[in-house]
């Protein structure tokens, strides 16, 4: 099924997203109208709240603050303490917490900043094992191997998780049934159910990070990519979940799937831009976005696709001459690919403690997971070439296009089987996120005899439903 | 056709019942995943996402890393190309394993043991057969020993990779020479090569001209058939505007 005829299949999302969309940008307008959570948690605070719940209401304050940029690694460890007693007492008090969530949007700040501060203490770590100049500091990472443990992170999550029984929850709703007959005594509580919500697209994240691009879509089984998804009620958590999704597709060499994912979420932002000026979490978003970009610009050269107009001219004003050279592929375009992977994945992390005496054994994952990828971009690098030439012909030589392309026909036949290989990709129909269908994603397809190669061009026929259901709504 | 990517027809229930649960981060599971690679080597199947799981028991427990299993691990995703089951198998291998140093330099320095290698070494096969260069991918097998030692656990690896290569070749060629067959099958000789496309693919075998020709059977890949897509037209999309012709008329 080419790109075409997809859209061409779904042709009432248009026009549905659109009065969604509106709504989530009048939600979104207010959401921004109250600036931020903080506010909001001073508020119930000061409505006269017992003591108790003004201590725990600091705490969950904090948990949702970034740390200062320069903190020291006292205070990391400072802060991962104060993560567990918070969630060791929301998990573990005798039933469920008393408390009202102050927002949306809090539970989401308190997992997203719990798992930023995990993932940049590894990274911290990893690189004060790599340059072995402070000895200090490593001798105190070598002696709490446990702090920011993945194992303790990943029981977290997991466990907010189980106890609110959102996948339950979920998969009822999707069923169509009454979610909080299936909530429990937990689940049906705000907090928990937001926490737990939150939780999986917090895992998503993390097992991204981890190098596990198979599991982190796994873990969104229960939860559908759409508009009406409660994640698309928070901006940040809208934005990281298609930001994960989109790249563990590209890395699963689904790139098709990684497009319709970055397509949709740059859309939906490109449309809401001007209510996130003022948001505090502009910039992380305006970076985010970038990122896409450079992303879709890999996916779209290696793998030819009908863009979305609106992205299609961002892409080019952003990465015009880049898009180009990516495009025209072949060894010159090395070097854009890699730089612009590096700008764009994620901070990979290793999950275990480095190893302090041998700084050489402490390879950044973000080189490891780069140079995975770009073994896959060199095996590929041909076929925009090969498919630029078999475009202008029916038949063709082997030997002749050879000698064009001065190569040894060896090794053009090679060409051409990965090109064709390449071609066929899974893409997703329905279900899970892993589910799909092996399908030919290029209008481009041949056959050789021998060494005669036959060319064939499918053209999209005329689409007529599309135009008569735009005609109708307009005028019926 | 539907390949979900975390399912496998060949997994036995215990295997599934621990990858749906937390039990997949289980050290103590590790060594079912460990005995379920061997099975896998013995009996010809491969799963893919039960493997990877276990690289991440490795991954989260360096101590209880195996260098063999993960190289039959490795092993097993190369008999599967052109797949990202190979690279998504390295990405949860840990850094220091470097599978495509930068330069030669590089290998040498890094190559501070077997394992390191080892893997090296299957990511430099994994690299020939997804660029389609099978002659040398045969070629570099047979070139040292230590790749013979590498893929000895797994059953009938060359002919695993013999049969995808083959496959490969029925989507792309409707006729193709013997001689070219034969370096990327690696079969030196013509009888041999001749069973095996019979036998193995159900080819024929053309040896009426000076050349012998081996013919691939039609199919879905090798038409290569200029078409028309139609547009695909189902009752769905019509839903809104009959909705709205309900809503109307009340």
């Amino acid at each position: 099924m080419s790109y075409d005829e997809r859209v061409n299949a779904h042709p009432n999302l248009g026009d549905e997203s659109d009065v969604e969309e509106e709504a989530l940008v009048n939600d979104y307008r207010e959401q921004v109208n109250f600036d931020d959570g903080m506010s909001e948690l001073d508020r119930t605070t000061s409505l006269g709240a017992a003591s108790q719940t003004q201590d725990l209401q600091a705490q969950l304050a904090a948990a949702a603050t970034p740390l200062e940029y320069q903190a020291t690694l006292e205070t990391k460890f400072a802060s991962y303490d104060n993560y567990c007693s918070l969630f060791h007492y929301i998990l573990n008090s005798d039933g469920p917490v008393e408390l009202e969530v102050p927002s949306y949007y809090w539970a989401w700040d308190v997992i997203d900043e719990f798992i930023y501060q995990f993932e940049s203490f590894c990274r911290y770590r990893n690189r004060v094992a790599r340059s072995g100049s402070n000895e200090e500091e490593a001798q105190l990472l070598r002696e709490n191997p446990n702090t920011w443990g993945c194992y303790s992170v990943l029981n977290v999550l997991y466990s907010l998780i189980q106890k609110s029984q959102i996948n339950e929850q979920l998969a009822a709703m999707k069923r169509g049934e009454d979610s909080a007959a299936f909530a429990g005594e937990y689940g049906s509580r705000p907090l928990y159910k937001m926490l737990g919500y939150f939780s999986i697209i917090g895992l998503l994240r993390v097992h991204c990070l981890l190098g596990d691009f198979s599991l982190a879509l796994k873990t969104l089984d229960d939860i559908e990519m759409n508009k009406k998804a409660m994640f698309a009620r928070v901006m940040a958590a809208h934005f990281t979940t298609y930001y994960y999704v989109g790249f563990s597709y590209m890395m699963m060499r689904r790139y098709g799937d990684a497009i319709r994912m970055f397509s949709h979420i740059l859309v939906y932002v490109s449309r809401t831009k001007n209510f996130q000026k003022g948001g505090n979490s502009y910039d992380a978003i305006a970076k985010k976005n970038d990122q896409m970009y450079a992303l879709i610009a890999i996916c779209v050269a290696l793998h030819p696709t009908r863009l979305d107009d609106t992205i299609h001219s961002a892409l080019r004003e952003k990465y015009g001459e880049q898009l180009i050279r990516l495009q025209h592929g072949g060894p010159e375009a090395l070097p854009l690919f890699e730089e612009l992977f590096r700008s764009a994945c994620p901070k990979f992390i290793s999950p275990t403690p480095p190893d302090f005496d041998n700084p050489a054994l402490n390879v950044d994952p973000v080189d490891h997971h780069t140079a995975i990828f770009m073994d896959e971009v060199k095996n590929t690098l041909y076929n925009p070439t090969i498919r630029s030439y078999l475009k202008l012909y029916t038949t063709m030589d082997l030997k002749k296009l050879a000698g064009f392309l001065e190569v040894e026909p060896e090794k053009l036949r090679s060409w051409l089987l990965i090109n064709k290989q390449r071609s066929r990709q899974v893409r997703w129909v329905e279900n899970g996120l892993l589910d799909g269908e092996s399908v030919s994603a290029n209008d481009l397809d041949y056959a050789l005899e021998k060494d005669l190669i036959h060319v064939s061009e499918t053209k999209a026929g005329r689409r007529l439903v599309d135009w008569y259901l735009r005609n109708l709504a307009r005028v019926y | 056709m539907g390949v979900a990517f975390d399912r496998c027809d060949t997994r036995p229930a215990n295997i599934d019942a621990i990858l749906s649960g937390l039990d997949r981060y289980n050290p103590e599971t590790t060594t079912v995943f460990q005995d379920y690679v061997v099975q896998q080597c013995e009996d010809r199947t491969f799963d893919c996402y039960a493997n990877l799981a276990l690289l991440k028991l490795y991954q989260f427990n360096p101590h209880l890393l195996q260098p063999e299993t993960v190289t039959n691990v490795l092993v097993k995703a190369l008999t599967v190309f052109p797949s990202p089951a190979f690279s998504l198998c390295l990405a949860l291998l840990p850094a220091y394993t470097q599978p495509f140093p930068a330069s030669e330099a590089d290998a040498q320095s890094a190559q501070s043991s077997d394992f390191v290698e080892s893997v090296q070494k299957l990511a430099r096969l994994s690299s020939l057969l997804e660029s389609a260069q099978y002659a040398q991918f045969w070629s570099t097998l047979n070139s040292d020993d230590l790749y013979a030692d590498l893929v000895a656990d797994v059953a009938g690896f060359e002919e695993l990779v013999r049969i995808r290569i083959a496959v490969e070749v029925g989507k792309a060629f409707r006729e193709i020479n013997a001689e070219v067959l034969e370096q990327w099958l690696d079969v030196r000789n013509r009888e041999s090569l001749e069973k095996f496309v019979t036998e193995v693919c159900s080819w024929e075998v053309d040896n009426s001209g000076d050349n012998t020709i081996i013919r691939v059977p039609t199919n879905k890949e090798n038409e290569a058939r200029s078409e028309v897509k139609s547009e695909r037209v189902g009752m769905d999309m019509f839903g809104r505007v009959i909705r709205r012709g309900f809503e109307q008329a009340a």
